[in-house]
């Protein structure tokens, strides 16, 4: 267990104190939409950095498990009035299921491979919901707009509420990332990340322990999907299990800095507000150009950050001490 | 119902070799620089491109502009590895699978911004028409597609099992460290099969625009199967990666016709899975 | 951990999102009245957002300028009733994303302060950012979103001008009816193709139930993905099923695909008819004589100009400041506009209550629009136009020929489809 220096419990305090005063100064609700996106992302980079960054599986396909969560909420709650905070738990013990049924054939791929069996399956998944009429196919499912109440986790005349539910969320899987990294389950999963021989060599059950990460991962990706659906009230396989999003959720660990707990949510501070602000400046005119330039800037930043724009930020802290 | 069978067989050898024809690009790169090229379904966009316009603008059959595509796609999958993609080699593996894929969302989107998202289909070109053989009916160009296919991948493995300089990449392919020790210059060898398989897609590229619809976005689903087909072939094998385009395509057109063609890509994708379940280095990696 | 650092990340990030938020806050100007329009204008359909804005822009600069047309407003600048106060489109792009859909749309309203909304062609993105307008109190009038369940939803903002995929399906099936009448060509077997997202299956399943009700067989019920590499699958399921008329609701994508392989494998049923893709700008142009003799839903034809001239003259406006002839979408998008402008000024006010009474009030004669409408005017409990119907339109020497009603039909239906090999 690492102990914390009293500047970083204030430091964090600190910050949380900023994040919750944010909506409440800055009114303009499009902005707090960015946020809450901010903080749903980096949740899904926290996800996906406990089984990528912490142990070594690359996995292109967290839409899925994002999906599944949404899926399974809607479901319960359109087919059989479930409360959708019920909704919520059976949406991540639904997806850990999966997960563990895909992660255990997968057991001994590695790197690419297993990169590529993760786009493989979130596909399958996506194209079977697609067809699958129980859940509505294609046409995918809208919840109904009911009486606001945070029992019903849905609000109608204000975005506050989602925005701290979201941060709460968010700081839950901040936790739950940095107890993995500091007890002996993240020391197994390093050991797994650098060789399963070696691994093995020190007597850790290496399927167990990756199951657990990828059963971990999808849980808490499952929570978001299921703050998606009660967020924007209707979903479908286009929009919860799309391989762009996962490739998205990827692209904010690493940028951010795998292997690092801060990382993913840096990596969603940083990629969220400059793809949603320059689709806003620019995305109207159809030329292109905020694609452009949201493309340009992963390339920088591969480049010359690539192990995410984290090191930048401990540079710059070491600079200014 | 016996003949639509044939048909379909017949169309899934065809469709299978145009995937093998786009992913041997992608299996050298990946081969030799364990790189998964993100941007490899957009060097196939700019070679549909190259040869939309240079018939377009120039009236030259992409027949003829197959050398000129190859030389142009060569140059520009050099000089992306060169300045872009040799930067990030030393890094971590996740840095190379994202710069790829920042260098794929840049390209689809500059010729969104220079060549508008509308859709383009080439005019009947020399290559065009069906012939009708035995009650089936098969496309021209996608028969002539197969054939460069095939020939582009006999030269392949020929350069790479009878030439030194094709040695040398399989060397690097094999074991890096141990080509270092050999004296073989790396660096180069990375610098010329990214040019190389970018060159192949490009040729890919010239086939497909020849009965393909030709747009930015085009190289999304194509780049995804040729993943799976580099992957179910074994990294790095040419021989491989053909074996397996033909096995996709087949399972797609049959797995579609039999069965419903909403999920067959699914069933693809399910062929993909259980084969590596099995055989983790794919049919012919090592 | 270096607390640091945190601390650095956060304020950067703070000020950044401030300067952004000057950046993208709203300025406002005098005497204009703002709309919003969320429209695919990036991304994989954005050929057709873009078409569709095209429509939009047009309809502005006829409305802001004064135009001797007989459209709602055209004749003089602005808005009469309003000081001659002007419309403004605000656009945001929706990158086909439902999820963007809502934000854009919220976004619009609260930060643009948008009085109205207008958009967004793909049925699903549509569903969201109106369920957004309605939890906002904005009208929402849609004229390119087909999807039936858009006015199912007993919303009191939404209003669609344009007609839907039920309405378009049961026309296909009223069509043969017709045709067996007029011709005695009788058909039996039907085979329903349908890409396999919202605005396919829904068409499909319309499909499905007026083939019970006419009394049709269906043979094939096919599902696609849209974007495919390759479609020999799906037509030659199509070919064994033997159907005597193919029903097809495509994208653009799977239309240029279907028709090119039709042709190839040789698939010959008496007749093609089909929604949506085969009608994008972007068909002809790509499969060009192939395309001739397959059948499309239409709202909106250039050779209605025969017995509508205003056709003829919007088409030219078009002409003269695209280069291209107006295509169907952007005809269908055009209206909207319309549509609330005239609102609006009856309503004499922007206030969402007011718009709101005024839209149920609309009653636009069809002679002042460029449909072959009775008219404009919403049903009192869907808010769809009630007046709103397709026609069909046949590919002729690659032009799209009105055949369908009869009595409108520039020119008789082709009937059977022609064998490939004969052209």
């Amino acid at each position: 267990m690492r102990n914390f220096t009293l500047r970083q419990i204030i430091a964090g305090f600190a910050i949380v104190l900023l994040l919750i005063a944010f909506p409440l100064v800055v009114r303009q609700s499009f902005h707090i939409h960015v946020m809450i996106l901010v903080f749903m992302f980096g949740m899904l980079g926290v996800a996906w950095n406990i089984m990528g960054g912490y142990a070594g599986m690359f996995s292109f396909g967290q839409a899925a498990f994002f999906g599944i969560g949404a899926y399974t909420s809607s479901y319960l709650s359109i087919a059989h009035g479930v409360n959708p905070w019920i909704g919520l738990v059976m949406g991540g013990c639904t997806a850990a299921l999966v997960a563990s049924a895909i992660g255990y054939p997968c057991s001994n791929l590695r790197g690419h491979y297993f990169a590529i069996a993760s786009i493989a399956f979130a596909e399958i998944v996506r194209i079977v919901f697609n067809n699958w009429k129980m859940v509505g196919a294609a046409e995918g499912l809208s919840l109904s707009i009911q009486h606001e109440s945070f029992v019903n986790f849905l609000f109608n005349s204000s975005k506050l509420p989602y925005y701290y539910i979201m941060l709460a969320f968010l700081l839950v899987s901040l936790v739950v990332s940095y107890f993995v990294a500091t007890s002996k389950m993240g020391y197994y999963f390093r050991a797994i990340k650098e060789s399963h021989k070696i691994a093995e060599s020190l007597g850790v059950d290496v399927v167990l322990y990756r199951l657990m990460a990828i059963m971990i991962s999808a849980f808490l990706s499952a929570m978001a999907g299921t703050f998606y659906a009660q967020y924007i009230l209707y979903i479908d396989p286009g929009s919860v299990m799309l391989l762009a999003t996962s490739i998205q959720i990827v692209l904010i660990a690493m940028l951010g800095g795998a292997g690092s707990i801060m990382g993913p949510v840096i990596g969603a501070a940083i990629l969220i507000p400059a793809s949603e602000y320059t689709r806003v400046a620019l995305g109207y005119k159809g030329t292109g150009m905020d694609m452009l330039i949201y493309g340009l800037l992963i390339t920088l930043i591969s480049m010359y950050y690539p192990e995410g724009v984290w090191k930048l930020f401990a540079k710059i802290g070491r600079k200014l001490k | 119902m016996p003949d639509q069978l044939l048909q379909q067989i017949a169309d899934g050898l065809l469709i299978g070799l145009m995937y093998s024809l786009v992913a041997i690009g992608l299996t050298l790169i990946w081969g030799v620089m364990n790189i998964v090229n993100f941007a490899h379904g957009d060097f196939l966009m700019l070679g549909m491109f190259t040869s939309f316009w240079l018939f377009t603008l120039y009236g030259i059959d992409p027949i003829f502009s197959i050398p000129i595509g190859f030389v142009c796609m060569f140059v520009m999958g050099t000089l992306i590895y060169r300045f872009i993609v040799s930067k990030v080699m030393k890094g971590p593996i996740l840095a190379q699978l994202v710069v790829t894929f920042g260098v794929s969302i840049f390209i689809s989107n500059l010729a969104v911004y220079f060549w508008t998202p509308d859709f383009r289909l080439l005019p009947a070109t020399i290559i065009h028409g069906t012939w009708q053989i035995g009650g089936i009916e098969l496309s021209v160009p996608k028969v002539a597609a197969s054939i460069g296919s095939v020939i582009a991948s006999v030269c392949m493995i020929f350069f790479l099992k009878r030439t030194k300089t094709g040695k040398a990449i399989l060397a690097t392919e094999m074991d890096r460290e141990a080509a270092l020790l050999m004296g073989i210059n790396t660096e180069r060898i990375n610098s010329l099969s990214f040019g190389i398989g970018t060159a192949l897609v490009g040729v890919a590229g010239a086939f497909l625009s020849t009965y393909y619809y030709i747009y930015p976005q085009v190289g999304g689903l194509f780049g995804t199967i040729a993943f799976c087909v580099v992957a179910l072939g074994g990294f790095g094998s040419i021989e491989g990666a053909f074996i397996a385009g033909i096995l996709v395509g087949l399972a797609q057109t049959l797995g579609g016709f039999f069965f419903d063609p909403s999920y067959k890509y699914a069933i693809v994708y399910m062929i993909y899975l259980i084969t590596i379940w099995i055989r983790p280095q794919g049919l012919m990696g090592w | 951990m270096k607390s640091k650092n945190w601390i650095r990340v956060v304020s950067v990030a703070l000020s950044l999102l401030l300067v952004l938020v000057f950046f993208v806050s709203a300025h406002s100007q005098q005497n204009v009245i703002k709309i919003g329009a969320v429209y695919p204008l990036t991304g994989n359909i954005a050929s057709t957002g873009l078409d569709c804005k095209r429509g939009v822009d047009l309809a502005v600069d006829i409305i802001n300028g004064k135009y001797d047309l007989d459209l709602p407003l055209a004749r003089s600048e602005g808005l009469p009733n309003l000081g001659g106060a002007k419309i403004e489109i605000v656009y945001a792009d929706t990158k086909g994303d439902p999820k963007n859909g809502m934000s854009e749309a919220e976004r619009l309203i609260t930060s643009e302060k948008v009085v109205a909304m207008i958009g967004a062609y793909q049925s699903a993105v549509t569903k969201t950012a109106s369920q957004m307008t309605e939890r906002l109190g904005i009208p929402y009038v849609c004229s390119d979103s087909s999807s039936p369940t858009l006015t199912e939803r007993d919303f009191k903002y939404f209003f669609r001008v344009s007609p839907h995929d039920d309405i378009f399906a049961r026309d296909q099936f009223q069509f043969l009816k017709d045709l067996e009448k007029k011709t005695g060509q009788t058909v039996h077997n039907i085979a329903v193709l349908y890409e396999n997202t919202e605005f396919g299956s829904n068409a499909g399943k319309a499909y499905k139930k007026y083939a019970a009700e006419f009394g049709y067989k269906v043979v094939a019920d096919i599902s696609y993905t849209a974007n495919a590499t390759d479609v020999t699958s799906e037509v030659g399921k199509l070919i064994v099923s033997k159907p005597d008329v193919l029903m097809h609701a495509s994208y653009i994508t799977d239309a240029i695909l279907f028709t090119k392989t039709f042709k190839e494998m040789g698939f010959q049923p008496k007749g093609i008819m089909t929604m949506a893709g085969y009608i994008e700008p972007g068909y002809l142009p790509s499969v060009k004589a192939d395309g001739n003799y397959i059948i499309v839903r239409s709202t909106f034809a250039l050779d209605l100009a025969k017995n509508k001239p205003l056709v003829a003259k919007v088409n030219d406006l078009f002409r003269k400041k695209y280069g291209i002839d107006m295509s169907e979408n952007a005809a269908r998008s055009f209206m909207a506009p319309f549509v609330l402008a005239e609102a609006i000024n009856r309503a004499k006010s922007t206030a969402p209550e007011a718009i709101v009474k005024a839209l149920h009030e609309t009653d636009i004669p069809g002679n002042q629009t460029i449909y072959p409408w009775k008219g404009i005017k919403f049903d009192p409990q869907t808010n769809q136009n009630i007046y709103a119907r397709g026609t069909l339109v046949q590919i002729l020497n690659q032009e799209y020929v009105t055949i369908w009603p009869f009595d409108s039909a520039s020119k008789p239906v082709v009937w059977p489809f022609p064998a490939w090999k004969d052209r």
